[in-house]
């Protein structure tokens, strides 16, 4: 073998607290051989961000490199001085960060950005600046004519492309990737992916790819880390690992989320036998839109976010209402459970028809019925108050107990979204909890009411990949005890299938195609709804790539 | 994840106990209010003609006498009652309306955050000083006024704050969780919200109480209080209208000034206590700083410290 384009012997960093010194990377080594894609890839809190911004010694305090070798040509980076660590950034190693929209300054135009890094760190000058800036936007696809546009004018893919360009400027030998797409949505996603793919081809530089997404990583790396708790668990070829992997962590990581094409084989969730609905809908939605008017001093613009949107649910069923970022799902969510007022069209619970734009004041017992379920559980829990004061409030403001009964409820509501010894956790704070932890609260909040219907917006998102299956049990055995209906909204077709009877696809605030959710993915009829499909299925790299191919052919 | 099992509130409480800064803003404060509250017991009459005016500091008056040979140390003591008084009165009171009329507007929206707002932006843009000293003097003099008057030119600016901070906050999950299980507004904005809250509402109380002293003593000293009582601010007055500068009696004006110094001082070390404890990333760095070598510190660039024990 050559000798590695990086080398990390023993990496060990600490979070210095008035306490004992947190161990945020423990003993960790690997090495990078040139050419190749190497993947890390962790949960929230392994340390995989850690590692990597302590090669580029950014890591902000309070952290303290305590051991370790990281050698890139010869030098260690972890004894040389602090001004020639200012140099080999950027010039060695490059980075592109995860969210390209605080990556990129808003006040420079994109052609100021990548000449910003130019005139820096290289000798080039006047017009061969001008000329390499044009040339790393061609490599890009993007056109010279947005050489002038702000960040604000450029969608998530191209913003993220323009920060792959600025990591391009300079050729360095090895470009670290963290989380690069994870704030994109899945079809720009996988544009980018194999756009990443397309320039390393032409260009031959390394990649050092971070994720949390190990069933992405398998699509495209040739070689796989894990971490989990600031150590390395296991290193092997993609090959090995895709196999199955040998340690019990990277199988549970694999194995934890389901696929969205071919036949159903994994995480099978508890589906009642035979599906008993209803005859009369539960919710009725008719014609629905909402538009939001940003209204300036001298004019102002109305965006349609719902567009016209009816559907009926049944009683007991599970609804999968996917779209992509922008695509309204979120603002019917809001709108069916009542924090905003819809623009117009008609929400009819239980046959209710009283028109939802004219009433005043939701009646309580709206609010009894209907509950929703938030994606980000550090969000829709108040930290100041206990898991107790969450679990209570409901109770006592619908008078659904008394006094003497509350505790031991709220322990027998924790208990059945798995939270045992429900006394203990009853006592605890949100933040001394973990994120899996937060959202079983918040279900065992949204359940404590009894309510008809439950809204559940991407309330696995936010959650490490291998607690997801998990969440997505605990509604579908709610589903089975409760009788309850349930609209999950996701981004995410896979998960939306293994629980959803049936799915709508949503795009641009309109309903496009609606299903059974077995009929949706096995023959989608939309042309959106294929390329869904496609980006959610594995092996779909091979046919992107074709797809360029031909473009260029023809 | 985390040791603590505390509420936020025991949390703050202990934090700012073991805070240097909060800890000494604390007991200076302290020992204001103990020396106000049982002064009248220790000092002698700060109103009785005494002794010669303009004595220097001997050992039968430790701080000299004034302009109507008055004792300077029992005028210093005395005066703090009506000061502190009027001064955290007029803190709370800010804060109280702040939050009030800032929290409404911010948690509500539409057409009663359209007037609220408006009525907030009036009193930013109204002058406060010229309005302060034609109010002062116009009403009859007197601790009520100065407080009203104080309240009324300083309420806005942090109703403001307040309301920008609720906007923040009416848009987070979950205040609209609270509101999908039925929880009425009033109790969102005072169970929910505020305690979220709390070192806004704590640092403005400190904020306005040390603009109500400054702004208080200035009024005093321009004669716009009653003259008649004995405060820091009548005192300043009386030591200026004796020409203390020109015949050299710094011991008149000195005593009350440094207190009016000190007390200032004091409130913004508190200020800063909570701002460190409630902004845990401050403390971390210190923490930080405070373990590594010195030289290795370059901005920027992560330190590396060997330790090989």
């Amino acid at each position: 073998m050559n000798k590695p384009l990086l080398s990390i012997e023993n990496l060990c960093v600490n979070y210095i607290t008035s306490g004992r010194p947190i161990k945020a990377v423990n003993n960790v080594s690997f090495e990078i051989q040139e050419g190749e894609i190497f993947g890390l890839v962790g949960e929230s809190g392994s340390g995989k961000s850690t590692v990597i911004q302590a090669v580029l010694r950014t890591l902000p305090p309070p952290a303290v490199i305590t051991d370790g070798k990281v050698v890139i040509n010869d030098k260690d980076i972890l004894s040389i001085s602090d001004t020639e660590v200012l140099k080999y950034r950027w010039k060695e190693i490059s980075i592109v960060m995860q969210s390209a929209l605080n990556a990129l300054n808003p006040v420079l135009t994109i052609s100021e950005q990548i000449e910003d890094v130019l005139r820096e760190h290289s000798s080039l000058q006047g017009q061969a600046i001008q000329d390499r800036t044009e040339e790393l936007l061609s490599l890009i696809d993007i056109d010279i004519s947005r050489l002038d546009s702000y960040p604000h004018q450029l969608s998530g893919g191209m913003r993220q492309r323009v920060v792959i360009a600025i990591a391009l400027a300079l050729m360095p030998p090895l470009i670290i990737m963290d989380e690069p797409t994870t704030a994109l949505d899945v079809i720009v996603e996988r544009e980018i992916i194999a756009k990443i793919i397309e320039l390393r081809k032409n260009l031959g530089f390394t990649i050092l790819f971070i994720t949390h997404d190990l069933n992405l990583l398998l699509e495209f790396a040739d070689r796989v880390a894990v971490m989990k708790n600031g150590k390395l668990v296991e290193m092997d070829s993609a090959q090995n690992i895709r196999g199955g992997g040998k340690h019990d962590y990277t199988q549970k990581l694999i194995g934890s989320l389901p696929s969205a094409s071919g036949p159903r084989e994994r995480g099978m969730l508890s589906k009642p036998e035979n599906l008993s609905l209803g005859s009369q809908p539960i919710l009725e939605i008719q014609n629905l839109s909402k538009s939001f008017i940003d209204s300036g001093i001298f004019n102002s613009t109305s965006i349609d976010v719902v567009k016209n949107v009816s559907f009926q649910i049944y009683p007991g069923e599970i609804i999968g209402l996917v779209g992509e970022s922008g695509s309204g799902k979120s603002t019917i969510a809001k709108l069916i459970a009542r924090l905003i007022r819809p623009t117009s069209g008609n929400i009819l619970l239980n046959g209710n028809n009283k028109k939802v734009s004219e009433a005043q004041k939701v009646p309580l017992e709206y609010r009894k019925q209907v509950q929703l379920v938030f994606q980000d559980p550090f969000g829709s829990l108040n930290s100041v108050h206990t898991v107790f004061h969450h679990l209570a409030r409901p109770l006592v403001r619908h008078r659904l107990v008394t006094k003497q009964n509350l505790f031991q409820t709220i322990i027998e509501n924790l208990e059945t979204v798995g939270l045992k010894p429900g006394e203990a956790f009853a006592r605890k704070f949100p933040h001394e909890m973990s994120g899996g932890e937060r959202q079983r609260v918040a279900i065992a909040r949204a359940l404590s009411l009894n309510p008809d219907l439950i809204i559940a917006d991407e309330p696995t998102s936010m959650l490490d990949v291998s607690i997801r299956m998990e969440i997505l049990e605990i509604f579908a055995r709610m589903r089975i005890e409760k009788n309850l209906t349930i609209i999950f909204i996701t981004h995410d077709l896979a998960s939306a299938r293994y629980i959803a009877d049936r799915i709508f696809v949503l795009h641009n605030g309109s309903i496009v195609e609606e299903n059974s959710a077995e009929q949706l993915i096995q023959s989608p009829k939309e042309e959106y709804t294929k390329q869904l499909i496609k980006a959610a299925s594995p092996g779909w790299l091979e046919s992107l790539s074709l797809d360029n191919g031909d473009m260029k052919n023809a | 994840m985390n040791q603590l099992h505390d509420s936020i509130f025991v949390r703050w409480v202990t934090g700012i106990i073991q805070n240097r800064k909060a800890k000494t803003g604390v007991v200076i404060i302290f020992i204001f209010l103990f020396l106000a509250l049982l002064g009248p017991l220790m000092t002698q009459d700060s109103t009785a003609f005494l002794s010669t005016p303009l004595s220097p500091p001997s050992s039968e008056h430790l701080l000299g006498t004034n302009g109507q040979g008055q004792d300077v140390l029992a005028q210093t003591i005395i005066g703090s009652r009506q000061t502190l008084l009027v001064g955290f009165a007029t803190g709370i009171l800010v804060v109280f309306i702040g939050a009030l009329i800032g929290g409404i507007s911010g948690y509500y929206g539409g057409k009663i955050d359209d007037f609220l707002s408006l009525l907030i932006n009036v009193f930013l843009v109204m002058p406060g000083l010229p309005l302060m000293v034609i109010l002062a003097s116009w009403l009859p003099p007197g601790p009520a006024t100065l407080t009203g008057v104080l309240v009324l030119t300083g309420w806005a600016w942090n109703a403001r704050v307040i309301r920008s901070q609720m906007m923040t906050f009416r848009s987070r999950d979950f205040v609209s969780a609270a509101i999908v299980s039925g929880e009425r507004n009033i109790r969102i904005i005072i169970v929910e919200i505020m305690p979220r809250m709390l070192s806004l509402l704590a640092s403005s109380f400190i904020g306005a109480s040390i603009y109500a002293i400054g702004a208080q003593v200035g009024l005093e000293f321009l004669g716009l209080g009653d003259v008649s009582t004995v405060t820091w601010g009548t005192n300043l007055y009386w030591a200026s209208n004796d020409m203390a500068l020109l015949t050299g009696s710094w011991w008149t004006f000195v005593p009350t000034g440094l207190s009016i110094a000190i007390v200032s001082f004091a409130l913004t070390l508190i200020n800063f206590g909570i701002d460190e404890v409630t902004n845990p990333r401050l403390i971390a760095e210190r923490v930080w700083r405070a373990n590594i070598p010195t030289k290795k510190i370059v901005n920027g660039v992560t330190p590396v410290v060997k330790s090989h024990e």
